[in-house]
């Protein structure tokens, strides 16, 4: 928080459930170093008591306030007004895409919930099977008395989902976050049934590289390597059945 | 005396309001929950996330202490699905910390709260990026928890037992009967500009910070002091365990390992209006501070995140930090010969449970419904399934 | 409801703005997957009058002479060398090899393009 001022206008998108969008320019004085929802709630508080929108903690743990900024996809406690404008200009906040806008900045996050449960999805894991495999882990946590843990990267914010051009056509695509969930899952504990669920044409093979939703993660997922490792999972276990005999499924089973 | 399902209207969904309404769900109520914005976008969702051994308040708050180390335990049993539990550290920086470790010892026993004194030695091991200042370490049943998902596990909990929760649902007016009878609320569906009334047996004013706020629609006083903290978060998780500075509770004495962050606060200061606090360099400047004399590292680590917080603590004569941090339920009837409204404010979120169990203690006894709480056995449903029965309003 | 994902959201595949390297490798595969399509239908085609005798034939010489239809055989290569090295790119991807440096092979792999391109570009225009 440098305590400088900009001059900052607004473009928030505006919809009441049902009627026809507008944008709504709202001019507000801003410390560059706050963040984008800040400006949101300050717009809430002081301009127009109207305009609906999601948040919960504030620093990127729950995943409440996704939403496009200038077209891109953020999480707009951690985005600050100095990394998106300059003094003087303009911001349009838009809901994210691919879910149904309930109003203004509030999209129905239901049917995404219920896939990410449906895969799994754990929002507590081991520490030693938090990090991507590629990355180091320091488990500093001895001699306990349980087994260290942390809560898992994904925050389910949805902001690879509105940012997939896969996403954007196929309603049925379960999405990157949900394969994502399904691989964390998968190096946990591997089953046939997470296996079914990614080996789909509703799943891993709905993917084609765009690779939108490792850009936009703000939490380290990189979903599109983990799309990536399944399909090398599942195409490695796939060779393997073609050489191994049917007695020697039995051995190793 | 209510003979057929009692209904009830909670307002408020942040934990006191969700763990309510998965209680009065759970004892066979019908239960609406109306919230002007999403789930825990009060002061629950901004919460510090920490999990609560009661450690922090032994010496200077045992009632507190004690409920904390109560709930954490049960917290740990029904919620695990949203808490990383790696315990918490005490560390001691300077003499002042050394002279109160014998009270924070013999006292965190005294609470009941698991305490063993680690060596300075062993906990430097254990987390290399303390700073290499500690003086003394002692461990305690600390962990961290996702604050949204803790509402909605509750929330889900209540779902399943076929509550309804109206989020961005304002309440604009109290249905009274003019005999003295609150009898259901006016609210306003801020998705469509639609008014909607709703009748109750029953109901909760459990909005926390703004208990004030929302009682005064209702002609009524109900003495909150909405009390804010700056909470900082950073790029990077430093430690896996809590760090707690050992002191009496001040600014910037708690250091919560989050995902992959390390997030320290917190302040106190007073103000009048919770809607908007704007976070100031100031105090974040002193959180900078206060993070690095537990983890030195920390002042080369890149902010991730600044927020403002406001505690709903208990109006009194007294200030900030030597209020209670306990709850309290007001009956209207009894405190302003108005019925069929009850209000819950201050607490913790480590206790949110119990403060749901007693203010539903308290509305079966005033309707006479006679069902004991069951929320401290079954573990929480899993909290994605709140979207599993949700009607969004048109 | 709006803002929902449909079929008919396709034409959004190519709008550009707001987005990274990643969607540029996806926007051009399709651009030049529909490209070589549409080539392969018109050289089917042109083949098929081929089958009609020897002044069809010349007749067709002439026309492939022309520089306009020069050019057009040059897109065509242009669109089988990106198709080609992105889709080595993202085959190579899809069994886990290089995902985390798929942004540097896109740009290593269309410098390469365009080096190729150069190379066809200049024999068929300078050499005649």
């Amino acid at each position: 928080m440098t305590g400088s001022t900009w001059q900052v206008t607004f473009k928030v998108y505006r919809q009441r459930t049902g009627e026809k969008p507008s944008h709504q320019s709202y001019s507000l004085d801003v410390d560059p170093d706050e963040y984008i929802l800040d400006a949101v709630e300050r717009i809430w508080a002081f301009h127009d008591r109207t305009l609906t929108y999601r948040h919960a903690c504030h620093h990127s743990t729950c995943g409440a306030c996704g939403m496009r900024v200038n077209g891109r996809e953020k999480l707009t406690c951690i985005t600050t007004i100095r990394s998106v404008t300059r003094n003087g200009g303009t911001v349009r906040i838009d809901p994210l895409r691919n879910f149904p806008v309930i109003s203004d900045l509030v999209v129905d996050m239901g049917n995404f919930f219920l896939r990410m449960e449906k895969s799994g999805f754990d929002s507590v894991v081991p520490l030693d099977k938090a990090n991507l495999p590629y990355e180091s882990t320091i488990t500093r946590v001895s001699e306990h008395k349980h087994e260290a843990e942390r809560l898992a990267d994904c925050i389910e914010c949805g902001l690879c989902i509105s940012a997939c051009p896969a996403a954007n056509t196929d309603h049925e695509y379960i999405g990157p976050a949900v394969l994502a969930s399904i691989h964390l899952m998968y190096t946990q504990s591997p089953s046939q049934a997470l296996i079914d669920q990614a080996d789909h044409h509703t799943g891993l093979w709905r993917c084609h590289s765009a690779y939108e939703c490792t850009q936009v993660c703000p939490s380290g997922v990189d979903p599109a390597w983990r799309i990536m490792d399944m399909r090398k999972k599942i195409i490695g276990n796939r060779i393997k059945s073609i050489f191994t005999r049917p007695n020697e499924d039995k051995k190793n089973a | 005396m209510i003979n057929s399902k009692p209904t009830a209207i909670i307002i408020g969904a942040g934990f006191t309001g969700c763990a309510l309404a998965y209680d009065l769900a759970q004892r066979g109520f019908d239960v609406t929950v109306v919230e002007r914005g999403e789930l825990a976008s009060g002061t629950s969702g901004r919460t510090h996330g920490l999990l609560h051994s009661g450690a922090r308040y032994c010496v200077t708050d045992p009632e507190a202490a004690v409920e904390c180390i109560q709930e954490n335990i049960i917290l740990r049993r029904i919620a695990k699905q949203c808490i990383e539990f790696n315990g918490g550290y005490f560390v001691a920086l300077d003499d002042a910390d050394l002279a109160y470790a014998p009270a924070f010892f013999s006292q965190a026993q005294v609470c009941g709260i698991p305490v063993e004194e680690i060596g300075v030695k062993h906990a430097l091991e254990a987390e290399p990026a303390l700073s290499r200042q500690i003086l003394a370490a002692y461990e305690v049943p600390d962990g961290a928890f996702d604050p949204l998902r803790l509402a909605m596990a509750f929330a889900a909990s209540a779902t399943q037992l076929g509550a309804r929760f109206h989020t961005f649902h304002d309440v604009t007016g109290f249905l009274q009967d003019g005999k003295g009878k609150i009898n259901g609320v006016r609210v306003t569906d801020r998705h469509a500009d639609h008014s909607w009334e709703f009748n109750a047996d029953i109901t909760i004013n459990a909005t926390g910070a703004w208990a004030g706020v929302v009682a005064e629609i209702a002609g009524l006083s109900v003495p909150v002091q909405p009390t804010p903290g700056v909470m900082v978060a950073y790029e990077k998780r430093v430690t896996d365990r809590v760090i707690n500075r050992l002191c009496e509770p001040d600014d910037g004495d708690i250091l919560l390992p989050q995902r992959r962050m390390a997030v320290i606060g917190t302040t106190s200061f007073e103000v009048q209006d919770a809607d908007y606090i704007p976070v100031t360099p100031d105090q974040v400047q002193q959180m900078h501070e206060r993070a690095a004399l537990l983890v030195p590292e920390l002042k080369n680590v890149k902010m991730r995140g600044a927020y403002m917080s406001a505690r709903p603590l208990i109006g009194g004569m007294m200030s900030g930090r030597s209020l209670s941090r306990t709850f309290k339920c007001y009956d209207h009837l009894a405190n302003d010969s108005v019925d069929g409204l009850v209000t819950v404010t201050g607490g913790k979120a480590t206790t949110c449970r119990v403060m749901a169990e007693k203010t539903a203690d308290l509305v079966c006894q005033k309707l006479g419904w006679h069902r004991t709480c069951e929320t401290a056995e079954l573990p929480l449903v899993d909290y994605h399934l709140y979207y599993q029965t949700r009607e969004v309003l048109a | 409801m709006p803002n929902q994902p449909e079929a008919k959201n396709w034409p959004r595949w190519f709008d550009p703005r707001s987005r990274s390297l990643g969607t540029f490798g996806f926007i051009l595969n399709r651009i030049t997957a529909l490209a070589l399509t549409l080539y392969l239908i018109l050289h089917l085609i042109a083949l098929g009058q081929l089958a009609q005798g020897p002044a069809a034939y010349d007749g067709f010489i002439a026309l492939v002479k022309n520089p306009l239809f020069k050019l057009g055989e040059l897109l065509v290569i242009a669109a089988g060398v990106i198709h080609g090295l992105n889709g080595i790119r993202i085959a190579l991807n899809s069994f886990g090899i290089g995902v985390r440096r798929q942004r540097s092979m896109f740009v290593i792999l269309m410098a390469l393009a365009v080096l190729c391109i150069a190379f066809f570009g200049w024999k068929m225009f300078m050499e005649g």
